[in-house]
């Protein structure tokens, strides 16, 4: 998953950032000001978009209203240090999907973040399964019928991604796009081999389960019919 | 507290200067008709005297004496008379003539008018002396001197005088009961635009500032001015009103973000477990938000002193002096940013400011100056005197501002490139404190700038008068 954070106080960025980073294994982004954090969701890349209220050049309220005009469905988190209820409401209506007011709990904010990213992909419990596999969101851990699966951070953050969307089609292209940073230099031969070692891994536990290379589109994680 | 209406003042007062005129009209009014009725009076009491001298007669004796032959004369019956001879016998008298009557008696030869009572009536009376002549032939006759007495009772004359007091009363008051309705209608309809003025500057609150004086007020001339100057007065509050709490708020904003950082790095360095170094590079991480916050707080506490509490008489200060000292101050950063940090000037006088004040003045300024200075660029600050003015002007040839956001440099909270500075550890309230300083010293501060050129801050400040 990949996040963007718009706030103008560095220090406090950086914070999101690493948290997001250590505690749910996201992608994070970082913008300084409005203009360049509206910029930046013009590429619908984020699965979250986590906005300050006040910033410098553009206000959170304004990139809220810019990203709805476009139809763009990703979550959005509100920071703000005002919690003058007409704002919220204002905020709300635009099409923020939540708020928090700072100071803020690191891990109320990563549990909403979470949620948020959930909602947006139409699940709401914590813990997704496909056949005999499930991965639990929290945990950040993945099981094979109650067998804990040894996997590496990026190929939870990998699965992750797929599980969300099972036997849809997803290029290498938008994994690149949605599980690194755009410090990362992009090199789609790098998923290749992390789809590889996780097919190996839950090979090793003996499922069935999985994930197809789709010649020149893409992968898929390949279900069960019963499960849908 | 005991409240005056103005109305009632006003009705009261024209009432009471109503009743003044009509008392002093009736009593104008009711002398004159008195002294008319006493002249009338007189004249009847004279014309009856000459009938009564009329009715003397030769009283056909052998000394020629004369009588009042009472027969002819036709006179009130209340009225009574005598006459009387030189010689102070009656020649005749009404049936019950009062001693009394004769009190005027001895005098000029002009009638005498006077009053007497008796029997409990007052008389008005009259005396005269008369002559009588019988036998008149063509010698002469008889000249028979005689004193006519005769009086009349008052009392009618009274009773008219009376019956007029009480119409002129009656009248009166009547006009100042007409009079003083329509007053009270006419004050109340005249004086309704206050009474409106009142309801409407009643309904402001803190939470309704809605005041537009309706338009019979504006045409009074009385009110206008009145209504103009609240109206000029609440728009000036309500600016600072809102002023106030976009301040808080920004306060607020500024505060609780700082907190935001300092807890979310307390939180994200016990979120894992981390080596000592993580550790370290975390707490000192810490230790400069900390600084930063309080850093934040002592300049938002600076300001609302600047700004709160009067400048004392007794603070005076050198402006060159503080100058010299923050550029020595501030050398080894300009150093360290390859920037020429030039001090010049004259100064000839104190200004009004405490000299800790002067020195973050002369701080701010020149730290401004240096930050958005590039490596090889110039500062130079200059204070000179004339006219009673010291002026110090800090000029830079750094990076400037823009223009959009030069009206705005001066306002708390401001930044005109707010991630940047921020960095730079500013909190956007060095300017607005220099301002609060000058202010304070009764002087003014302006900034010319322009990007890429530089920037040029010019504070002048009156010198202020030596103890």
């Amino acid at each position: 998953m990949r996040v963007l954070v718009v706030e103008d106080e560095v220090r406090l960025a950086n914070n999101i950032a690493a948290a997001l980073r250590e505690r749910c294994g996201f992608a994070v982004d970082c913008a300084e000001n409005g203009v360049d954090g509206a910029a930046l969701t013009e590429f619908q890349n984020y699965d979250l978009l986590l906005l300050d209220l006040m910033l410098p050049g553009l206000d959170g309220l304004s990139i809220v209203r810019q990203v709805r005009r476009r139809r763009d469905t990703t979550p959005i988190l509100i920071l703000t240090a005002r919690d003058e209820r007409a704002q919220v409401v204002e905020l709300l209506n635009a099409g923020a999907d939540d708020y928090l007011t700072k100071p803020f709990d690191l891990g109320e904010l990563l549990a909403r973040a979470k949620a948020l990213i959930r909602r947006g992909k139409g699940v709401s419990q914590p813990v997704l399964t496909v056949g005999r596999i499930s991965l639990n969101t929290v945990e950040q851990t993945v099981r094979c019928a109650g067998q804990l699966i040894d996997l590496s951070p990026t190929e939870y953050r990998l699965f992750e991604y797929l599980i969300f969307r099972p036997r849809a089609i997803v290029s290498a292209r938008e994994l690149l796009e949605h599980l690194y940073d755009y410090n990362w230099q992009h090199h789609s031969n790098v998923i290749e081999a992390h789809v590889s070692n996780l097919r190996k891994k839950l090979r090793a536990v003996g499922e069935e389960t999985s994930i197809a290379t789709i010649r020149g589109r893409g992968y898929r994680l390949e279900a069960p019919e019963k499960q849908l | 507290m005991k409240r005056s209406s103005l109305t009632r003042q006003l009705i009261g007062g024209v009432l009471l200067a109503e009743l003044i005129c009509a008392a002093v009209f009736a009593f104008v009014a009711v002398g004159h008709e008195m002294h008319g009725r006493r002249r009338a009076f007189d004249v009847m009491l004279r014309g009856r005297a000459d009938s009564l001298l009329g009715a003397v007669q030769d009283a056909e004796d052998p000394d020629d004496n004369v009588v009042v032959d009472p027969t002819e004369l036709v006179l009130p019956s209340q009225d009574v008379y005598a006459v009387l001879n030189p010689a102070g016998r009656v020649l005749g008298q009404s049936p019950a003539a009062p001693p009394a009557l004769f009190k005027g008696s001895g005098g000029s030869n002009k009638p005498v008018y006077f009053n007497f009572k008796a029997n409990g009536t007052w008389y008005g009376a009259i005396r005269f002396d008369g002559m009588r002549v019988i036998d008149r032939d063509d010698k002469g006759g008889l000249r028979r001197p005689v004193t006519v007495f005769y009086a009349s009772p008052t009392r009618d004359l009274w009773h008219g005088a009376v019956e007029a007091v009480r119409f002129y009363v009656a009248a009166g008051a009547l006009l100042l009961a007409i009079t003083g309705i329509v007053l009270v209608w006419f004050l109340r309809r005249r004086l309704s635009p206050l009474q409106e003025l009142a309801a409407i500057a009643g309904r402001v609150s803190v939470h309704s500032w809605e005041f537009v004086p309706p338009g019979a007020v504006l045409r009074t001339s009385e009110l206008a001015p009145i209504a103009l100057s609240i109206e000029e007065l609440l728009k000036g509050m309500r600016q600072s009103f809102e002023r106030q709490r976009q301040l808080t708020g920004d306060a607020a904003h500024e505060l609780k973000t700082s907190v935001a950082v300092l807890k979310s790095s307390l939180q994200l360095l016990s979120m894992n477990p981390r080596t000592a170094e993580q550790y370290e590079a975390g707490l000192e991480g810490l230790l400069l938000d900390t600084e930063r916050t309080e850093d934040l707080a002592s300049r938002m506490l600076a300001l609302a002193r600047l700004e709160e509490a009067p400048p004392e008489p007794s603070e005076s200060s050198e402006l060159k002096a503080a100058v010299h000292t923050i550029a020595e101050r501030l050398s080894p950063l300009a150093a360290l940013k390859q920037v020429a940090l030039e001090v010049s000037g004259e100064e000839t006088g104190k200004v009004a400011m405490h000299a800790d004040d002067a020195e973050v003045l002369c701080s701010n300024l020149l730290m401004n100056a240096l930050q958005h200075s590039a490596p090889t660029g110039h500062v130079s600050a200059t204070v000179q005197t004339y006219d009673g003015v010291t002026e110090l002007r800090v000029v830079d040839n750094g990076e400037g501002i823009p223009e959009a956001a030069l009206p705005h440099v001066f306002e708390r909270f401001y930044r005109a490139d707010r991630s940047r500075s921020r960095n730079s550890g500013g909190a956007g309230l060095g300017l607005s404190i220099c301002k609060a300083i000058v202010e304070r010293a009764n002087g003014s501060i302006h900034i010319q700038s322009a990007v890429g050129k530089g920037t040029e801050i010019r504070v002048a400040l009156p010198i202020a008068p030596t103890p």
